[in-house]
């Protein structure tokens, strides 16, 4: 429906534009092709010959397009001559009229936007593959098309800003990822950006502007209620908007970079596995940040400043917050007002704290901010916070101990929560448990993967991905999660992938060991490399390579050798006993 | 090692040589050809078909689908010999025999495919 009123809108500017030089163009063969039937001409006898129409008509069709054959079919007369001069002017200046109009219909914005949105509508209804909508291409929109492309899945990208939509054009992504320059809180720009479509998995939205991005979310849950909304939104009122929806995720940029924080201070292991998961840059799993204890120093008290010292309170740990404009509400809270320099952090005892926390919201204060506190304690531990993807050059060779960028940080988090949902999951369980037991998965996935890309994939054990070992076990025999992960080239290897999530009739089990029987219908999220995953399938496909790896003996392939096999198998029964 | 593959590689790898000794020469010459080679490799390439019974894997459904090519084949070759050879006593006429052998020449394609699959599958295990 929606693409009807898109061509009517084209039509409608097409037909006003083009109606006057389309009629004049009429008007003017029409006098010529006349006057040219009219008008006699002479034949070699010198008898009276008139032009028939449809010979008027070819010759006017190549004297306006000034292509200009000659005088066909013979030599005219004057009276012909003199018309065919007055056919010539007219053609061509109705012909430029109408060109020039076709031309200024090309360049009317509205008829590019008309058209650009029927182009976008028809690309992606011609989507087969599972795609997600991105609302708003700023930093974090495109880190994750980025994130999101890597793993080869497509997206539609949705911003109103037209510079935005050129970036878009000019990036180099492995899938095709159409975008729209429109206002997506616009019903129509959300259905034509595919939210009915049944390939599309998620809306993610994430403008700057919140009140738009509470309109999107209502609009795409009223359009496709069945669809995943993940919507950014940091106020309090906004979010309980949002939970109102149902089955909308809220993504709250501070308080996930003020979570991955925490974590990198109270738990550097799992803060390393994290960061391995994520594929981030620079991180070598097993080789976790040396954060040192004590107290420390917060600069900088905005939003994001409030989450940090919320978690910092919840995991115990004293800070010193430095800022212009915090206000003193509890006795217990040392505040420092002012801008964090050499006097302010001074004040702040930087000689006896653990680190520093540079966490403005000026990439250049929290630059200035890693340089005075180097220099006043030489050892302390630094985190800085970088707000702006471009100053990232500035940040490499600043060499903070730890750089966290807020749009990065949230573009992972939601790539996670699309690609594999179960990983946060468990992060969260390992965060609760003893750090023994993330260290002792920290050592399997680098025996197992070592210094490759970890790669996650989810195995379900049904009848379309895993024939094999569904017929199996099928049969009623049981097979154990160790068995399935031997090498299929030789059992006495193991694939280079560790289980890390079974799910069971929506119980999940978290890194389940080796001797767990796995069962039909079984979902399995493993991490390892990409090449174990097509080792691990082809086992789970192929009836006699799952029976190798399971019992480390060959089983006769064909009718004839089972038959032998059997008949050697009788022979050798009947002759034991005697 | 596995008699099951031993056996199995012998017969293909058997009917490709074969069905080459067979092909091998002057394509209308009946005296370069020789009718019991021709006869022999029907017969191990209906083993191998044989053999090839049975193997529920991708592989083996388009192994078991270029035997039976070649089968089809070799014996419309041998056919095409027993009809040329029935009016002459001096053996098929060279006509009959560029037939005889272009045919086996195709059954001799199907053989290459097939033990190309069987290799390919082979080193693809790697073990």
């Amino acid at each position: 429906m929606a693409s009807t009123s898109e061509l009517d809108r084209v039509s409608m500017v097409v037909l006003r534009y083009m109606r006057k030089p389309f009629f004049a163009l009429v008007l003017v063969y029409a006098v010529g092709i006349i006057g040219m039937a009219l008008i006699p001409g002479r034949d070699a006898d010198g008898n009276a010959e008139y032009m028939s129409l449809f010979h008027a008509f070819y010759f006017f069709t190549y004297t306006a397009t000034t292509t200009g054959f000659g005088e066909i079919p013979g030599a005219f007369t004057d009276e012909q001559r003199l018309w065919a001069i007055l056919c010539l002017y007219m053609g061509v200046i109705a012909w430029l009229y109408a060109i020039g109009s076709t031309i200024r219909l090309l360049q009317n914005p509205h008829f590019l936007q008309a058209v650009n949105e029927h182009r976008f509508a028809r690309t992606v209804r011609h989507i087969s593959e599972p795609f997600f909508i991105i609302c708003g291409f700023g930093d974090t929109g495109s880190l994750l098309a980025r994130g999101l492309s890597d793993h080869y899945l497509g997206a539609v990208i949705v911003d109103s800003d037209p510079e935005r939509i050129k970036a878009l054009a000019l990036r180099d992504y492995r899938v095709k990822m159409p975008g729209l320059c429109a206002d997506a809180s616009v019903p129509k720009h959300l259905v034509d950006a595919g939210v009915k479509h049944p390939c599309c998995e998620a809306v993610v939205i994430l403008n700057n502007d919140e009140d738009i991005n509470l309109k999107i979310a209502v609009m795409a849950k009223f359009l496709n209620p069945s669809v995943r909304v993940i919507c950014r939104s940091t106020s309090g009122r906004h979010q309980d908007h949002l939970s109102a929806l149902g089955g909308v995720t809220n993504i709250n940029p501070f308080e996930i970079f003020a979570q991955l924080l925490s974590m990198a201070i109270t738990d550097p292991q799992l803060h390393n596995l994290n960061s391995w998961l994520v594929r981030a840059h620079g991180f070598e799993l097993g080789n976790p940040l040396q954060v040192p204890g004590g107290d420390w120093i917060l600069c900088g008290y905005g939003r994001m400043g409030r989450w940090f010292h919320k978690y910092m309170v919840d995991q115990g740990i004293n800070s010193v917050i430095i800022d212009p404009d915090a206000e003193e509400k509890d006795e217990s809270e040392h505040v420092i007002h002012g801008y964090a320099g050499s006097e302010t952090l001074k004040e702040a005892g930087i000689e006896n704290v653990a680190g520093i926390i540079a966490g403005t919201d000026h990439d250049s204060d929290n630059l200035s901010i890693l340089m005075s506190a180097r220099r006043l304690n030489p050892d302390v531990f630094v985190i800085v916070r970088q707000n702006n993807h471009e100053n990232q050059l500035a940040f490499d060779a600043a060499r903070a101990d730890l750089t966290l960028q807020s749009s990065l940080t949230t573009a992972r988090r939601i790539l996670k929560f699309l690609i594999s949902p179960l990983i946060q999951t468990l992060i969260d369980y390992l965060r609760d448990q003893e750090p023994a037991q993330t260290e002792q998965l920290i050592h399997r996935l680098k025996t197992a993967v070592g210094e490759q890309t970890p790669h996650l994939w989810r195995v379900n054990l049904c009848e379309n991905e895993t024939g094999a070992a569904t017929e199996y076990l099928g049969k009623g025999k049981t097979l154990r999660l160790g068995d399935i992960l031997k090498d299929p080239r030789n059992r006495s290897d193991l694939l280079s992938c560790v289980p890390l999530m079974l799910q069971r009739d929506n119980d999940s089990m978290m890194l389940p060991p080796d001797m767990e029987h796995v069962r039909a219908g079984d979902e399995i999220l493993f991490c390892g490399t990409e090449q174990s995953e097509s080792l691990l399938l082809a086992t789970l496909n192929n009836p006699y390579t799952l029976h190798y790896v399971v019992t480390g003996t060959d089983v006769p392939r064909a009718y004839f050798f089972s038959w032998l096999t059997r008949m050697f198998n009788k022979t050798k029964s009947s002759a034991a006993p005697a | 090692m596995n008699l099951e593959r031993v056996v199995f590689g012998f017969f293909i790898v058997l009917a490709l040589t074969l069905n080459f000794v067979f092909v091998m020469g002057e394509i209308d010459n009946y005296q370069h050809h020789n009718v019991w080679i021709l006869t022999i490799a029907i017969l191990v390439n209906l083993i191998a078909t044989g053999l090839k019974l049975g193997d529920r894997t991708q592989v083996g459904a388009l192994l078991l689908a270029a035997s039976l090519v070649a089968d089809l084949l070799l014996i419309s070759a041998r056919v095409v010999w027993i009809i040329a050879d029935s009016d002459t006593a001096s053996g098929p006429s060279p006509e009959a025999m560029v037939s005889i052998v272009s045919i086996a020449g195709g059954a001799l394609v199907a053989n290459i495919v097939s033990t190309a699959i069987l290799i390919g599958d082979t080193l693809m295990s790697r073990r």
